[in-house]
């Protein structure tokens, strides 16, 4: 199998794997990633089937910056040259009369003119005797030097040398592109918990979102994860306990806010419903329903998780007053507003794990975010939250220093239909404490122990 | 917005409403028809989570006569039409929707259902 030099953005490293392997099996086709393969860079050389594959998944994973057929490596231009010379057969094809152009670049590292063009002339040896033309090559050649990060070092300063690529530009990323089409600052309606465009979008390919799927979010705020889902085809439904984040502030003048997004983005079509209901009282009628569950579950820094009840119960007069109330707002058809109480993190991922199962279609996925505290993280703290019929795919890390949020992409691998769950509030954990609990309280702590802080 | 499609997946779920909790019946309703984009694909896998009955009441209860009684062996392009106008294009705007049971009402509002169930509702 031909191999590819994967350019990748710089930015969510642990992202970059997942994705590609997400997008691949969206077009039926695997990838097998070496073990040693150093996630954490932004070069990766990988098998393809075919030059096709590497089309299909530069158009679609929105971290690929560009995909090279790879001819060489090295420590030094010696090593990289050398190795290039044993290549030969997969570019002197392009010796006698293709049009072409050199392009060289550095990762962490900004390389002169003067020693770009030192660095092309040191290719001489390749002969190509087509013309240069730096507007339309029929081939392009990049040669990319990547450097180590400069941590620790002075600002200005680049960090050592580490190793240099060659390879023909195969196709650059398209899908980048939609990082800024999906702008929040540039959408129509947006709230402060909105989420990122980019990251939105690799959700979306975690999911698996093309046509003819059917995707619910049940935490759907603002809709930030309903539009690029819906502009890769898929049917989304979103609910959420608060109606107000779906509508907006216009009234009924105006279609809900999260609809005039989605017509921005010329989807409103695909955007099914809307509803408001807490998902621990939900009204499904059935379960194995959905192709994916994507959502990013408020997890209490700007916004607390809610659920139906009460923090505190009632006393019995106080009960029968509020009855009598809530009937008497209902028969006048004014909205009633019930109370809530605080849904706690762990609680409500390990709870949507088995809502998953239950309103999945077998080999569906569950993908969703996980905010943790960085350094009492533990792998278990994933592992334990999964049921029976559900694995994990993907766990990958957006770190912010001392706490970080996790993509967990889980699959149903159960063909069983399982009864729809309880949301029993008893089964609370009396084994694993993982470092996801009570988030909001370690977050406003600043992440101290609780014995520290006194 | 509360199209069909969604109307048939929704029961009430009030707390010991476990029996005819299905479907919901319309009342005061404002309908808007919206064009929307044909996915003989989406509707193919789809059809198996339809309840049929309760779809072609909620249908003709909103004026629409299109359905028969009885789903189709075969689903051609013309049936595959006439169920995507049916579940995807018709959109209640306005209206109640009652539990036939309990008689619990969720209301609609701006095209966007209130499910929230109250205090007492949910045990």
């Amino acid at each position: 199998m031909p191999a590819f030099l994967f350019v990748f953005a710089q930015s969510h490293s642990e992202f970059r794997l997942p994705e590609l392997a997400s997008v691949a099996a969206l077009h039926g086709f695997t990838i097998t990633v070496p073990p040693d393969c150093d996630t954490s860079r932004p070069f990766t050389v990988l098998n393809l089937e075919s030059e096709e594959h590497a089309r299909l998944l530069a158009s679609r994973c929105i971290l690929i910056k560009h995909v090279c057929e790879f001819y060489a490596q090295g420590g030094n231009y010696d090593e990289l040259h050398a190795a290039n010379k044993t290549s030969s057969h997969l570019w002197s094809s392009y010796v006698p009369d293709t049009s072409f152009k050199f392009v060289v670049t550095a990762y962490n590292h900004k390389i002169s003119e003067s020693r770009q063009r030192n660095i092309v002339e040191s290719f001489s040896y390749m002969g190509f005797m087509g013309k240069i033309d730096m507007k339309n090559p029929q081939v392009l050649m990049g040669c990319f030097e990547e450097y180590e990060t400069a941590l620790g070092l002075r600002e200005d300063r680049d960090g050592k040398f580490r190793q240099v690529y060659f390879g023909r530009l195969v196709v650059d990323g398209s899908a980048r592109a939609l990082i800024k089409m999906f702008d929040v600052k540039k959408r129509l309606y947006y709230g402060n918990t909105s989420m990122e465009s980019e990251v939105s979008l690799l959700m979306a390919n975690q999911a698996l979102a093309s046509p003819s799927r059917f995707v619910y979010d049940p935490f759907c705020g603002t809709g930030s994860m309903a539009y690029p889902i819906a502009y890769f085809g898929a049917q989304v439904f979103g609910s959420d306990i608060d109606g107000r984040q779906m509508r907006g502030k216009d009234g009924k003048d105006q279609p809900p806010g999260v609809l005039r997004a989605a017509k921005q983005y010329g989807v409103a079509d695909r955007i099914v419903d809307l509803c408001t209901f807490d998902v621990t009282r939900n009204p499904w009628r059935c379960g194995n329903l959905f192709d994916a569950i994507v959502t990013d579950p408020p997890y209490g820094v700007r916004a607390g998780a809610k659920r139906l009840g009460r923090k505190k119960e009632l006393s019995d007069e106080k009960k029968a007053a509020n009855i009598e109330h809530q009937l008497s707002a209902r028969k006048a058809q004014q909205p009633y507003v019930p109370p809530t109480k605080p849904y706690e993190l762990s609680r409500l991922a390990a709870d949507l794990v088995v809502l998953a199962r239950y309103l999945l279609k077998p080999d569906g996925r569950l993908v969703f975010f996980l905010p943790t505290v960085n350094e009492q993280y533990e792998e278990v703290d994933i592992q334990s939250m999964l049921c029976d019929g559900m694995v994990l795919v993907a766990n990958s890390l957006q770190d912010f220093g001392s706490w970080g949020r996790r993509l967990v992409t889980i699959r149903k691998t159960t063909h069983e239909s399982y009864p729809p769950p309880t949301f029993e509030e008893e089964h609370d954990a009396v084994g694993h404490i993982p470092a996801h609990k009570d988030f909001r309280e370690q977050y406003f702590r600043g992440f101290k122990k609780e014995s520290d802080v006194q | 917005m509360v199209r069909l499609i969604t109307h048939n997946l929704l029961a009430c779920h009030v707390k010991g409403c476990t029996s005819n909790n299905f479907p919901l019946e319309f009342k005061d309703v404002q309908v808007v028809l919206r064009e929307s984009e044909f996915n003989p694909d989406f509707l193919r896998g789809f059809i198996p989570k339809i309840e049929w009955t309760a779809l072609v009441g909620a249908a003709r209860e909103l004026g629409d006569t299109s359905l028969p009684d009885q789903p189709p062996e075969m689903l051609d392009d013309d049936f595959l039409k006439t169920l995507h106008h049916v579940l995807l294009e018709i959109h209640v705007e306005e209206g109640i929707m009652i539990c036939p049971n309990c008689k619990h009402n969720y209301a609609i509002s701006n095209g966007i259902p209130n499910m929230l169930l109250a205090e007492h509702e949910i045990g």
